[in-house]
């Protein structure tokens, strides 16, 4: 590896390998936006006359009030855990992320099942209040509450970093100086957690753009549904590249609010870190506040469980075979390669990344952030018309191996499908290696630089202990993100493999929820013990540095 | 550099990994793209493998992204078959050029011509009705005739179905295209839906869910629904399905909606012969009875007897149109439903 660090100083192991990355997530991107120069067709002329405005209209109101709630609940949630002392804070510090290990589509689909006549609440509240209706959560407020319960972790796990990070001298010198408590949240704390309140909740927000499995199911008109209608409906995969061309606009503009929400300052903590003292909680507050986060852990977590463990145990005996077995393995393999490529990229591309000193390498940055913004199903499109293609260009090379190939090699294998998962969750790793170097700034880089260490020596021994936590954040919901992965996994898989996400997707497609329990609780089990595994690895580490000190 | 290693390891298990995949396309070999997911026909293909020791792939699928597929690989595909629940779609795919005709004495004594493609690009395998599913203590089953009399007045806000995405709804609005012809197909549409007790949303069991809770009184719902809540695993599901009653309508009229899974050899299949044996084999006596019944849904193969719930319905008279008709009619049936606000 030295000789690359003495060509030039321009072209290094990061930019390299960055721009190398940067070229195979946009080449299949290209096509999406080659189709929005085709002439429009009947359907799109259908679309934009009785369709569009409402799309437009739904997404708009479901992402903003997406944005809103989970932003709420994850700072509350995050602020009351690093700021109070209580019973029971440091079981829910960890088990308020729990909800992420659960996929909206399956706390959609067993939400409906739970509130639908025959659900649990529902015999509930009739039992109780004698209700005639069951309460219908197939609608906007539904889908708003249903993706707020499931993705605030997301806001949650930043702010909570940021604020465990936070030091308590700015707050005891606002405190000095007079400020009351309302105040210093406002202009002292808040500021301070913007970036990691804005990349948790852009995360949030694409989530929520992205999901299919939900809004289908709910049938909430909102763009990823509209996608997959024009092309599954209307049969018309360009009017679907137009709308996901119209989609990646507005995420444009969401990804350009981030950008300056999060300010041109970057806030870097200067002052030593001591972490604040806890305050005890007193009076109705000490019952009230843990009241209301196992509420929200209750909803996010627990009650979904509890009614996939009820219908696990109905069906637990038709579902577990041999082949489930193998499921789980090709589901936990796949998603660990493609995690580990991710990682190692983010790091790469956010190293690349650090100044931003020239446009071109924003743009290129960017661009590799955008696969998060496409839908599985597009984004599947690209992929196997960008794999179709190399394999045509490579079939000399295949037939000069084997004169008898096949001339889709590439495309009938893993590689595909691990290449999409690259491109489409890139942006969630980057974004939280990109935090953890916000938060560090670029002192101890170029203090090593100017020591004459190389690259990648100071990546290894001085970047990545001071991002560890960074890492660890990126691993796991990386992780998580594969494993529940579904239009992807569905339509890029290779012949006869078939994985936990797929299974489940299966049963519910059939409508045979009590069936898709058995996977649907794999899945959870794996991210939670995950979630547990690496929150309480993460601690460790923390309580070393201190003693260093 | 740890990190440098382990990365180039987890690259090598990749390539490697990348290698061992996929499907050889022996001749003993069949690969299917299938929309259907059930386990019972899983058993089925295993039962075919072991009777002609040929390996059946199955890749299971939307049947949109299935169809799409098939078109990108172009002459590349390892699919022999696509097996799809809707016949509209398996017309779709043969004007698209992804099918190609068949012939087989075996299958056309099995399949009634009524639904399977004349042609021969497609068979039918088992056939579903979309049916009236009533609350027997609010509705009485003299009130009910036709999908076109739940328009009228006495049914407003009391039905219910499913959205106008889902290709069962709209399959039966092809069906009423052609019976009707497009405008009287419209009008039957815009009645419909100002009728609905609510605005469509969840899946079939859902609809039957809501008229047992009283939300209803009428669903439009397939068949096998009802037999797959008996069945449930959940026993309050079984309550629903053994309250509801079915109805079928347009009796005295054309006939009620009936759409099939179907089937087709795909234009570029390796092995064509066993594709055909495959074909014969799930439309054979000893298939169907599984392969219809299990999902209480009705054999196409007229000498295997359905199931005894379906048959305790009785007889009923089905649409008296060709099947490809719903694929012509797709298109239009789309738009038509968007035009009257089916959500």
């Amino acid at each position: 590896m030295r000789f690359l660090a003495v060509i030039k100083p321009r072209l290094h192991i990061f930019s390299i390998i960055s721009i190398i990355a940067s070229l195979l997530i946009i080449l299949p991107l290209l096509q999406i936006v080659f189709g929005l120069f085709t002439p429009a067709s009947d359907a799109w002329i259908h679309i934009r006359t009785h369709l569009l405005r409402g799309y437009l209209f739904n997404t708009m109101i479901l992402i903003i009030a997406v944005a809103i709630l989970s932003t709420s609940i994850g700072l509350f949630t995050a602020f009351v855990v690093t700021r109070f002392e209580f019973k029971g804070r440091q079981l829910l510090s960890w088990t308020l992320i729990l909800p992420l290990a659960i996929p909206s589509y399956i706390a959609a689909y067993i939400y409906v099942d739970m509130m639908s006549y025959t659900g649990t609440f529902s015999r509930f509240f009739r039992a109780i209040f004698n209700a005639e209706h069951g309460i219908n959560i197939m609608n906007m407020p539904g889908a708003i509450l249903l993706f707020s319960l499931t993705l605030y972790p997301y806001v949650y796990m930043f702010s909570k970093s940021a604020l465990e990070k936070q030091s308590a001298s700015y707050e005891e010198n606002a405190r000095l100086l007079g400020a009351y408590k309302f105040r210093i949240f406002w202009r002292v704390i808040l500021p301070l957690l913007r970036p990691a309140l804005v990349a948790g909740t852009l995360l949030v927000v694409l989530e929520t753009l992205n999901d299919y499995g939900v809004v289908e199911y709910l049938n909430i008109r909102v763009f990823s549904f509209a996608i997959f209608d024009a092309w599954f409906r209307l049969g018309d995969t360009a009017a679907a590249i137009r709308l996901s061309g119209v989609l990646m606009l507005v995420v444009f503009v969401i990804i350009f609010i981030e950008r300056v929400l999060r300010g041109k300052k970057r806030y870097y903590m200067h002052v030593k870190n001591r972490p604040i003292k806890r305050v005890s909680l007193r009076g109705f507050r000490r019952v009230v506040y843990p009241g209301v986060l196992l509420l929200i852990l209750s909803f996010g977590f627990l009650f979904p469980v509890l009614q996939l463990l009820y219908y696990a145990r109905l069906t637990f005996f038709d579902v577990m075979n041999m082949a489930f077995v193998y499921l789980v393995i090709n589901s936990v393999s796949i998603a660990l390669m493609a995690t580990l490529i991710i990682v190692f990229l983010a790091v790469m591309l956010a190293n690349f990344g650090r100044k931003h000193d020239h446009i071109l390498k924003r743009g290129l940055l960017k661009i590799t952030n955008l696969g998060y913004a496409i839908p599985g199903a597009v984004i599947a499109i690209a992929v196997m018309l960008f794999f179709i293609d190399i394999d045509h260009r490579l079939y000399p090379i295949y037939r000069f191996f084997n004169p008898e190939t096949r001339r889709l090699i590439l495309t009938s294998s893993l590689l595909m499908l691990l290449f999409a998962y690259v491109l489409r969750f890139m942006a969630i790793g980057f974004n939280a290696i990109e935090a953890a170097y916000d938060k560090i700034g670029m002192k101890f880089t170029e203090a090593s630089y100017s020591l004459k260490q190389t690259k990648l020596k100071t990546l290894l021994k001085v970047d990545v202990p001071l991002i560890q936590g960074g890492l660890v954040t990126a691993f796991i919901i990386v992780f998580i993100d594969v494993i529940k992965e579904l239009p992807l996994t569905l339509i890029l898989r290779p012949t006869n493999y078939d994985t936990l996400a797929s299974s489940v997707y299966r049963y519910a497609r059939e409508e045979m929820i009590q069936e898709s329990a058995v996977p649907s609780l794999v899945i959870i089990v794996i991210a939670s013990i995950l979630i547990y595994w690496l929150t309480h690895r993460k601690k460790k580490v923390v309580s070393k540095d201190v003693r260093t000190n | 550099m740890r990190t440098m290693i382990l990365a180039l390891f987890f690259m090598t298990l990749l390539t490697l990994s990348a290698c061992t995949l996929g499907v050889d396309n022996d001749q003993d070999s069949l690969t299917i793209y299938s929309e259907r997911h059930y386990d019972s026909d899983q058993v089925l293909f295993d039962l075919f493998e072991d009777t002609y020791g040929i390996k059946v792939n199955v890749i299971s699928g939307n049947a949109d992204p299935l169809i799409n597929r098939l078109e990108n690989e172009g002459e590349d595909t390892q699919a022999d078959v696509l097996l799809i629940a809707d016949a509209g779609r398996l017309g779709r795919a043969k004007t698209m050029g992804l099918l190609q005709a068949v012939e087989s004495d075996v299958l056309n004594t099995q399949i009634p011509a009524a639904y399977r493609d004349l042609e021969g690009y497609w068979y039918g395998l088992t056939k579903r009705a979309r049916v009236l599913v009533y609350h027997p203590e609010r509705v009485d089953e003299r009130e009910l005739s036709s999908y076109e009399a739940l328009g009228e007045e006495p049914w407003a806000s009391r039905v219910v179905t499913r959205t106008s995405t889902n290709i069962y709804n709209r399959s039966l609005m092809a069906s009423m295209i052609e019976i009707m012809g497009y405008d009287a197909a419209k009008d039957f549409a815009f009645s419909l839906v100002q009728n609905f007790a609510r605005t469509p949303t969840g899946n079939d069991r859902d609809q039957a869910k809501y008229v047992v809770e009283g939300g209803a009184d009428v669903a439009i719902m397939n068949t096998y629904y009802i037999g797959r809540m008996m069945n449930s695993a959940d026993p309050f599901e079984r309550e629903v399905a053994e309250t509801v009653k079915v109805f079928f309508p347009n009796q005295k009229t054309t006939g009620t909606h009936v759409n099939v899974s179907a089937a087709g050899v795909t234009k570029h299949a390796h092995n064509v012969s066993n594709a055909i044996l495959f074909l014969e084999f799930l439309s054979s006596e000893v298939a169907q009875e599984s392969f219809a019944n299990a999902n209480y849904e009705y054999p196409v193969n007229e000498a295997v007897a359905p199931h005894e719930l379906l048959q305790s319905w009785g007889d009923f008279k089905a649409q008296d149109i060709h099947l490809t008709v719903l694929g012509k009619h797709a298109y239009d049936a789309a738009i038509l439903m968007d035009e009257v606000g089916w959500e």
